[in-house]
């Protein structure tokens, strides 16, 4: 499994990193939305991405739109993983395509639980065990 | 409209907020504990540094987090896994503190009348100062590993 | 634990109330757990748990405090599975008259399967169908949370799918609150499950997870066989994922008849199962 993980803030990057590393996951990472597609777009397409909300150059939300609108990323699971918290946030982003949501600040079971509802845990790797 | 119309967070709120962001970041082995400052002094910390994000929208306000230099490496050391003896450089700082308070920000943003948006932070080195147009609607003085921590919540003076 | 007759004598206590075992090695739980109780009264462990024998007030709090289960949504993801995939079905089709289903959440602790079943069956519920689901547990401050219905970010952010959180939730300052036609489907009772089980009616479905390992086997083969008469005939049960019920004596062991529904042991009554082909059988001759 691949993870793309997009976030402006390193030390966050590096906090999702180890979480998702530690369940064999490989990783990229982008520092913001457009840095992400152009990743993409250079043909490195992960299972999962792992976005933030507030970026500079392009945001999380505008990133998901952008994603969905390409069908060849049709299989890509989107998670925002944002400390944008209210209601309507998370109805817009699951309205506009992303599958899961994480509200900051988190701990890293929250990440690991939300993979396993996905159905992106490798095996040998529970829910919430 | 009167000073009284604008909507502040209640300060139980705001430990809340802070504390879960802690206890997210750093486990609960090292709680923040509450500390006395006098009012209306500026943060007494040595090489302080400061975040700030502004809301604006529904709601107007500026959300504040200050450390001491000690505070803010080993945070930003915690937030990055530095090996021990390797020393956070200063570009590293400034991220990590920015997403702090990022995290306290949004969470600030999500209980007050809305929508609001929510600006990229901003990181200083050195104490946090604010605009004559802004009065403290709610302050948190809070010591972590013996290290003074303040956030702080502004709104428009109206 | 400072003393082990400290210990000793809050084990006892948790032991005689509610049957539950702390056992030695559990010390530094019991000390996790109490020390909280002890600062608010301005004590030292030892002091606090001198006082218990005089103070029924804070013997309450400290059962409270030692019997919560540890729970998020969805616990195990595969059990809620089977449930709607495999449970499900059968029982529409035998309560098709009633249109009615009862389940029981056994040790509900804070609620979170007791709400997760709440919102599979509103998922899945034909309309007009109707549902009850009698959360029950001993401890008065987590049946408190269950009928506030209330849950913090932390506990709406760990295994709870974001299009449930949207559905099922709003905002309430910090917290989150369930939705008032969730709530209402869920009737709390204080109830020890070492104690007799008494006007609960008969259940479609019966949660008992990830609390029997808290008794010795007597107990635990006690409330299993008093469960046997709370469930439907054509009823499942539900057990941890890491309970079983191999070291039961072997008359108990043969009244619950294993079911595999994939990864999911269930349990059945197996004397309803099993009445027609013995009947048959034994008319030979």
């Amino acid at each position: 499994m691949r993870a793309m993980i997009i976030d402006d803030s390193r030390a966050m990057r590096s906090i999702l990193r180890r979480i998702v590393t530690d369940l064999d996951f490989e990783t990229a990472e982008a520092e913001h939305g457009q840095a992400a597609l152009d990743q993409m777009r250079a043909g490195v397409v992960p299972d999962v991405c792992l976005v933030d909300w507030n970026m500079p150059v392009m945001d999380g939300y505008t990133f998901i739109t952008e994603v969905r609108a390409n069908p060849e990323w049709r299989d890509i699971t989107l998670m925002m993983v944002t400390t944008e918290s209210e209601q309507r946030q998370i109805v817009r982003a699951l309205a506009a395509g992303a599958h899961e949501y994480v509200i900051k600040p988190f701990t890293p079971d929250a990440i690991v639980d939300k993979l396993a509802l996905l159905g992106l845990l490798p095996e040998g790797h529970g829910v919430n065990a | 409209m009167s000073a009284a119309a604008v909507e502040t967070p209640a300060p139980d709120d705001v430990l809340a907020v802070t504390e879960d962001v802690w206890v997210a970041l750093l486990g609960d082995d090292d709680p923040l504990l509450p500390r006395v400052a006098p009012d209306g002094a500026a943060f007494d910390a040595t090489g302080p540094w400061s975040a700030a994000t502004t809301v604006s929208g529904g709601w107007q306000g500026v959300v504040t987090v200050e450390l001491d230099d000690t505070a803010a490496r080993s945070l930003t050391a915690r937030m990055l896994d530095l090996p021990p003896g390797l020393d956070a450089v200063d570009g590293d700082i400034a991220d990590a503190v920015g997403e702090l308070v990022n995290m306290v920000g949004g969470n600030i943003k999500s209980l007050m009348p809305g929508p609001s948006v929510l600006s990229l932070p901003s990181v200083a080195a050195g104490r946090a100062a604010f605009a004559s147009d802004v009065r403290e609607a709610s302050r948190l003085d809070l010591a972590w590993r013996g290290s003074p921590v303040r956030v702080s919540v502004h709104v428009p003076v109206s | 634990m400072t003393g082990s007759t400290a210990f000793a004598s809050v084990s006892a206590l948790v032991r005689r109330e509610t049957s539950m075992i702390y056992d030695e090695g559990k010390e530094y739980l019991v000390e996790a757990r109490l020390n909280p109780l002890a600062a608010a009264r301005g004590l030292g462990l030892e002091e606090y748990v001198a006082r218990l024998a005089f103070d029924a007030e804070e013997r309450r709090k400290v059962i409270d405090a030692l019997t919560i289960n540890e729970t998020s949504w969805f616990r195990d993801h595969t059990p809620y599975q089977a449930f709607t995939d495999a449970m499900l079905p059968p029982l529409l089709n035998a309560r098709a008259p009633q249109r009615r289903l009862r389940i029981w959440s056994a040790a509900c602790s804070s609620g979170q399967e007791a709400y997760s079943i709440a919102m599979l069956l509103d998922q899945h519920l034909p309309a007009g169908w109707d549902y009850e689901i009698v959360a029950t547990d001993i401890s008065t401050q987590m049946l408190e949370r269950v009928r506030a219905g209330r849950y913090s970010q932390v506990e709406v952010n760990r295994g709870l799918p974001a299009t449930s959180l949207v559905r099922y939730f709003t905002r309430a300052g910090r917290d989150w609150e369930i939705a008032e036609r969730l709530r209402e489907r869920v009737t709390v009772k204080h109830l020890n499950l070492a104690a007799p089980y008494l006007g609960l009616g008969t259940f479609d479905v019966i949660w008992l997870r990830n609390v029997l390992i808290y008794f010795d086997a007597a107990t635990k083969a006690d409330i299993l066989r008093r469960m046997l008469p709370m469930l439907a005939p054509d009823g499942y049960l539900l057990l941890g994922s890491s309970e079983t019920t191999l070291d039961l004596p072997t008359d108990l062991a043969a009244a619950w008849q294993r079911e595999q529904i994939g990864r999911v042991p269930a349990y059945r009554r197996a004397s309803a199962l099993s009445t027609t082909p013995s009947v048959l059988t034994s008319t030979g001759a």
